[in-house]
């Protein structure tokens, strides 16, 4: 019996049944005399317990209330779990013993490293020393993901790897994204398509409150210790781009990489949970810039370590994702979110650096020289870091109608709107912004914006567009006359009277010096 | 004037280390809308007399143009050629040297590999990589491939052919930069924030980079370029603006063997264009 961090431990071994459980109590208590600190039973040797060795371990319990049972087999495990012991005191399971020795290094992220144990199992092997908080916390995040309709991995089984701890997963013919891109470069639009349906899906899922971190406070974490390294004025101005930041419910994985993505079978699962939180997807977009860029920025040759591919592919797979997820192919609407990307990540790139490095390594000093003035450039021209996936803004002129309604198009093919309703859509959306170019700032030139939301209950495409011209109201033009013939008709007024026919509702209103024009369709 | 809305004067045919052959990058620089272009083999000329005798009418304007692997006692340089005479003694005997150059590396290379690893060739399959205009890394890795040596490309690279280090010649920076001015052509640094390809040169190492370039006849310098940030266009703009330098805008597009699209330049298609880039466009347009 020995005592480890000042907590008495007390071995037990063999079986404790009916026929001995009034002498190992009498051993137990006696080694226990006098003892007021924590006590631990150490059952790695104990095969069988029944009803007259659980009351010894309750008797313990009474008289010694701050109790921990370790090293526990599976077997006594489903005991102690079945008559409730496990919720009374904690009771840590004996973990099975895996080496990863001469294992295939299927994935590596910040906080631990996965391996290939067999054909279809991998183990994850935490980094730290608390590991076994963390498997608890991922295996809760993941079973949260799954729940709420994210194709996950979830562990099965916790074991002992070395020094540190492992959790189990099975994963069964499987590749990830970044091996598929750096062996059959034919398939890279493919994942782009993949990989941008499952962030799209991991944005638009609604978490219940308090489940997961906040990753507004990690990043104003970050943008606090940034304020001794940079000027006041760029400082402060970092500091209240975060803040305005409003809090969103909705999830993001935090290390959107191509390495946490899986190809088993035909189905495409994402892992490595443990960094899944809420917020504004910015902070995810930021992460992923730093990913396939930012990190390897400096050196071309960490992306090929990491990731398998190299720089330029890397570039190409966050542009073109980029572009997808944001439903637009022009040029600088992409930059400008990816500005605001590589605000954040810099941010995060030059915090580690001075950790890990310091400001006075000539690796250290080189880069943060570099993410700061790019920083520092990109501060001076940016007002928020909020973007909308869902919203366009463009010049109100008729060379914008094919962005606007390829824009509009998309959303309503990844809401999987019916191709008479999109149609319909389409003419009336036409009809709209055409009115706008032509009338609502002539023969000035202004913008306008175009916003597509996905109603539920009933499932309904509800799409504004505003304007900041002359006030107007289409919804008040009366209906031509359709019953005239062709040469008693008027020309004008055809447009809005078929919108209103095609959509379910079609309402104006004008506000703050701005048209605003919502159309509905139910689909 | 009206400029070109997209310009890609950086990219790489099969004749070096790209795979598209002249006659489709002419198709895909159609369809990217590019408007004027030039292929800027590494040391080589050879895709631009043949890209010159594919273009029919209505096409995209075209230069002809190079790409010189160039070092020196300070570091190593990519010195860009713009609109010089294909058939000039000056600019084929620096080509001739470079080729030279690679060929003797190429040798070693091999023998590395066979050294190293016995990974050998057959003697056709040998022949045709030292018959290439400009053989290379990619070059080498992809007959590993094909003979099953490394399962693709980028394994043969990073596994094999990398472990290879010798002390190879190259031209200096001078020596290009006086073949291209020599043959009637423009002599360009190309992305002079990456140095030779994935470095990063700002501020004041930049701009001696770029004087000493200068020196020697540079006349501009690749401010548009695919990898580059807004702040890294600025600066080279800065520098272009401070020293009276032509501006150019390339891609550095590689067909297969790199992931980056044809009219990557981060120069907007909006037709607005900087004054050393309409400067450069007025001068080969004369």
């Amino acid at each position: 019996m020995a005592n480890q961090n000042d907590a008495k431990i007390v071995k037990l071994g063999g079986r404790i049944d009916s026929n001995n459980a009034a002498k190992v109590e009498e051993e137990v208590m006696e080694s226990l005399k006098g003892t007021t600190s924590a006590v631990i039973l150490d059952m790695s040797d104990l095969e069988y317990i029944s009803s007259a060795g659980l009351r010894v371990i309750l008797r313990v319990k009474k008289s010694h209330p701050d109790l921990t049972i370790k090293e526990v087999n599976t077997e006594v495990y489903d005991i102690l779990e079945m008559t409730g012991f496990t919720e009374m005191m904690t009771v840590e399971k004996a973990y099975r013993v895996v080496s990863v020795e001469g294992c295939e290094e299927i994935g590596r992220g910040a906080n631990g490293t996965i391996y290939r144990i067999d054909q279809d199992n991998v183990v994850k092997v935490y980094n730290n020393a608390d590991a076994l908080a963390d498997i608890k916390h991922e295996r809760e995040v993941a079973r949260l993901a799954l729940i709420l309709g994210i194709p996950t991995a979830i562990s099965y089984d916790v074991v002992k790897v070395g020094e540190s701890y492992g959790s189990v997963f099975e994963l069964l013919n499987a590749s990830s994204f970044s091996k598929i891109l750096s062996t059959r470069p034919e398939k890279f639009d493919w994942c782009v398509e993949e990989y941008v349906n499952m962030l799209k899906k991991i944005h638009s899922t609604v978490v219940p409150e308090g489940k997961l971190p906040d990753m507004k406070e990690t990043v104003l974490d970050w943008a606090t210790f940034m304020q001794d390294y940079l000027p006041e004025d760029a400082g402060k101005k970092l500091l209240s781009l975060v803040n305005e930041v409003p809090h969103d419910n909705h999830m993001i994985h935090g290390d959107y990489h191509t390495k946490n993505l899986e190809l088993q079978n035909d189905e495409v699962l994402l892992i490595d949970m443990d960094t899944l939180a809420v917020g504004h997807p910015i902070f995810e977009l930021a992460s992923m810039y730093n990913s396939f860029i930012g990190f390897s920025e400096l050196d071309h040759e960490i992306i090929k370590k990491f990731q398998g591919f190299d720089f330029e592919t890397g570039r190409a797979f966050w542009k073109k994702s980029l572009a997808a997820y944001l439903g637009t192919d022009n040029e600088k609407r992409i930059t400008e979110v990816e500005n605001k990307a590589r605000i954040i990540g810099y941010t995060r790139l030059i915090r580690r650096s001075i950790r890990r490095k310091g400001l006075e390594t000539p690796e250290g000093k080189k880069e943060i020289e570099y993410w700061k003035s790019e920083l520092l450039d990109l501060l001076s021209k940016t007002d928020t870091l909020l973007f909308s996936r869902n919203e366009l803004e463009i010049a109100a002129e008729k060379e914008s109608l094919s962005e606007v309604l390829s824009f509009i198009e998309k959303h309503l093919d990844d809401a999987g709107c019916p191709a008479k309703a999109k149609m319909q859509i389409s003419i009336a959306a036409e009809e709209i912004f055409i009115n706008i170019a032509n009338y609502a700032y002539a023969p000035e030139k202004g913008k306008a914006s175009v916003k597509v939301e996905i109603n539920e209950n009933p499932r309904c495409v509800v799409i504004t567009f505003m304007d900041g011209g002359k006030p107007f109201d289409p919804t008040k033009k009366t209906d031509p006359d359709i019953s005239l013939s062709a040469e008693d008709r008027e020309i004008g007024g055809l447009g809005i009277f078929m919108t209103k026919k095609m959509m379910d509702d079609v309402k104006y209103e004008y506000k703050d010096g701005k048209n605003i024009l919502k159309i509905e369709k139910n689909i | 004037m009206n400029y070109p809305k997209r310009i890609d004067l950086h990219m790489h045919t099969a004749v070096s280390d790209g795979t598209d052959t002249p006659a489709e990058i002419i198709e895909k620089v159609k369809q990217a809308g590019v408007e004027l272009f030039s292929v800027t083999d590494h040391d080589a000329i050879k895709g631009g007399a043949i890209i010159k005798s594919l273009l029919k009418a209505g096409d995209p304007a075209f230069i002809t143009g190079i790409e010189f692997s160039c070092k020196d006692s300070e570091g190593q340089y990519h010195i860009l050629g713009y609109n010089y005479d294909e058939n000039h003694k000056a600019i084929n005997d620096v080509v001739n040297r470079g080729h030279g150059y690679r060929v003797s590396k190429l040798k070693k290379r091999l023998d590395y590999l066979k050294k190293e690893f016995g990974f050998s060739f057959s003697e056709t399959d040998e022949k045709s990589l030292f018959a290439l205009d400009n053989p290379g890394k990619p070059h080498v890795a992809n007959m590993m491939v094909k003979y099953g040596f490394a399962p693709d490309r980028q394994t043969a690279i990073q596994k094999y052919i990398n472990g290879f280090h010798s002390k190879s010649e190259y031209v200096r920076p001078e020596e290009a930069i006086k073949g291209i001015l020599d043959s009637g052509g423009i002599p360009v640094l190309a992305h002079p924030v990456y140095g030779r390809g994935d470095d990063i040169i700002l501020g004041e190492d930049l701009e001696k980079r770029v004087k000493k370039l200068i020196s020697f006849g540079l006349l501009g310098v690749e401010a548009f370029y695919s990898g580059f940030t807004d702040k890294m266009i600025k600066e080279t703009l800065a520098l272009a603006e401070k020293y009276d330098l032509f501006v150019t805008a390339g891609s550095d597009y590689h067909g297969k063997n790199k992931m980056i699209p044809i009219g990557d330049t981060n120069l907007l298609g909006t037709g607005e264009i900087p004054d050393g880039l309409a400067k450069f466009i007025n001068k080969i347009s004369k």
